[in-house]
């Protein structure tokens, strides 16, 4: 109950102990507390936000995903008409080659037929000429009637 | 029973337990009594154990109360070393049970700190508080263990008297509230500048014209601060102590029927006890944090002119 020099001391022990809690022990602790609550503060906003960005995202998504479908679609159709006019370019040429071959084949023929009639018209010529030599050397000279031959010769090609 | 192996009584048994352990000087030429009953006159001033209360007499106000400062230092190094741990280790995202038990005292702290503590800037504040409500609790803890479960042992051990409960010697709580009255005239002095400090204790409450009158009621005011602390926590815990002495002292064990009934009826009493007195000691170390911080926010706060 008596009061002593223990007064004294506990003074200094308390000085000692609000000094020591003051500078050690207070302010690391705080701050770490302080330190957690921020970052639990930033992810719950953290996470708020990548919410919002999801769905954001998903909205941005569908908008694609039915931008791609419509120019797929577009890309499609317009390969179908292309496929479709190559394949009618390629019916025309080919009609128009057919008719260029055909053309070309006929007028060869023609001129196959006139190259014939003519070599047919020399040999028959010639031949009529050695015919009508073998005959004639016996009884006429050639000469006498070359013009006679050649106005039946021209009667012939007509 | 501590005081069973002579046929002391059970004033005895209580004035035993209610004195420290106190190392101080004993003068050249004082008898010295020696527990047979041999006097023994010492020829030097001698540092040393008082073994009766004439000797605690003798010694006068050069001693040291021994029991108090151990108990006390050891509890404050119990404080530190753990907070100080926590601190150090402190996980953000995996907390020990521990340190969530020590962030929520913290924390408690800080909230009573700042919702009462308004008046200016100042880092001592929360963590004094911090210091004053753990150590507080701590040594009214003390309390809780059984009167005679440590000072026995020691008398044993040679050791003549031990109180375990530091806050019931009014050397502990006077030195807290006469450090936390220091902080007090400290920062009012320094907050208020020394003229507003001489101004706010002479020219309230009454204004200018009653000067003397203020200064008589301002400086009662003030050295109440101190005082109440002091003897509140004092009177609370030595008030409990003296309960659970008193109903150790009536118990004592016999094998007879009277004994037996009392054993158990002391032992339910000390129970119910304890239990309440777990409020006692939660309540008066958080108050003493309260006024602690009331008081330094009274400090800081500015004269107004009323």
């Amino acid at each position: 109950m008596n009061i002593n020099a223990t007064l004294l001391g506990q003074m200094i022990a308390f000085g000692l102990f609000v000094w020591f809690c003051w500078k050690f022990v207070w302010p690391p602790l705080l701050a770490a507390m302080e330190e957690r609550a921020a970052k639990i503060e930033q992810g719950l906003k953290d996470s708020e936000d990548s919410a919002k960005k999801i769905v954001e995202a998903e909205a941005e998504s569908k908008k694609m995903i039915t931008k791609a479908k419509s120019e797929a679609k577009k890309v499609l159709d317009n390969a179908k008409s292309q496929a479709e006019k190559i394949v009618d370019d390629a019916k025309n040429k080919a009609n128009e080659e057919k008719d260029r071959i055909v053309g070309s084949a006929q007028s060869e023929i023609e001129k196959e037929v006139v190259n014939a009639k003519k070599s047919l018209e020399k040999d028959f010529a010639t031949n009529v000429m050695a015919a009508a030599k073998k005959i004639i050397s016996k009884e006429i000279s050639s000469s006498n009637h070359e013009e006679t031959i050649n106005k039946s010769l021209e009667d012939f090609r007509k | 029973m501590a005081s069973e192996k002579t046929e002391s009584t059970f004033q005895d048994y209580l004035q035993h337990h209610l004195q420290n352990l106190v190392y101080g000087k004993l003068p050249a030429g004082y008898e010295r009594e020696n527990k047979d009953g041999t006097v023994e006159v010492l020829t030097n001033d001698t540092w040393t154990f008082a073994y009766n209360k004439s000797e605690v007499a003798e010694m006068g106000f050069w001693a040291f109360h021994v029991d108090t400062l151990f108990f006390s230092l050891l509890l404050g190094g119990i404080f530190l070393f753990f907070f100080t741990r926590a601190a150090k280790n402190f996980s953000l995202y995996k907390p020990t049970k521990l340190q969530t038990f020590i962030e929520m005292l913290v924390d408690f702290v800080n909230g009573v700190v700042k919702g009462t503590f308004k008046t200016g800037k100042n880092t001592l504040i929360a963590p004094m508080a911090l210091t004053i409500f753990v150590w507080v609790l701590l040594m009214n803890l003390m309390d809780l263990v059984p009167v005679d479960l440590i000072p026995y042992p020691a008398e044993l051990l040679g050791i003549p008297y031990l109180k375990v409960v530091p806050t019931t010697d009014l050397n502990l709580t006077a030195a807290l509230a006469l450090s936390v009255f220091c902080l007090y005239l400290f920062f009012s002095i320094r907050e208020k500048g020394f003229i507003g400090f001489i101004k706010s204790i002479t020219l309230h409450p009454f204004g200018p014209w009653m000067l003397p009158a203020n200064l008589f009621v301002e400086v009662i005011d003030m050295l109440a601060k101190p005082l109440s602390l002091a003897l509140r926590l004092y009177g609370n815990l030595y008030a409990g102590e003296m309960i659970f002495l008193l109903i150790a002292g009536m118990v004592a064990w016999q094998l007879s029927v009277t004994g037996i009934v009392f054993g158990v009826f002391g032992t339910m009493l000390s129970l119910i006890w304890a239990i309440f007195h777990i409020l006692i000691v939660v309540l008066q170390a958080f108050i003493f944090m309260m006024l602690t911080v009331v008081y330094m926010n009274m400090a800081h706060e500015k004269f107004e002119q009323h």
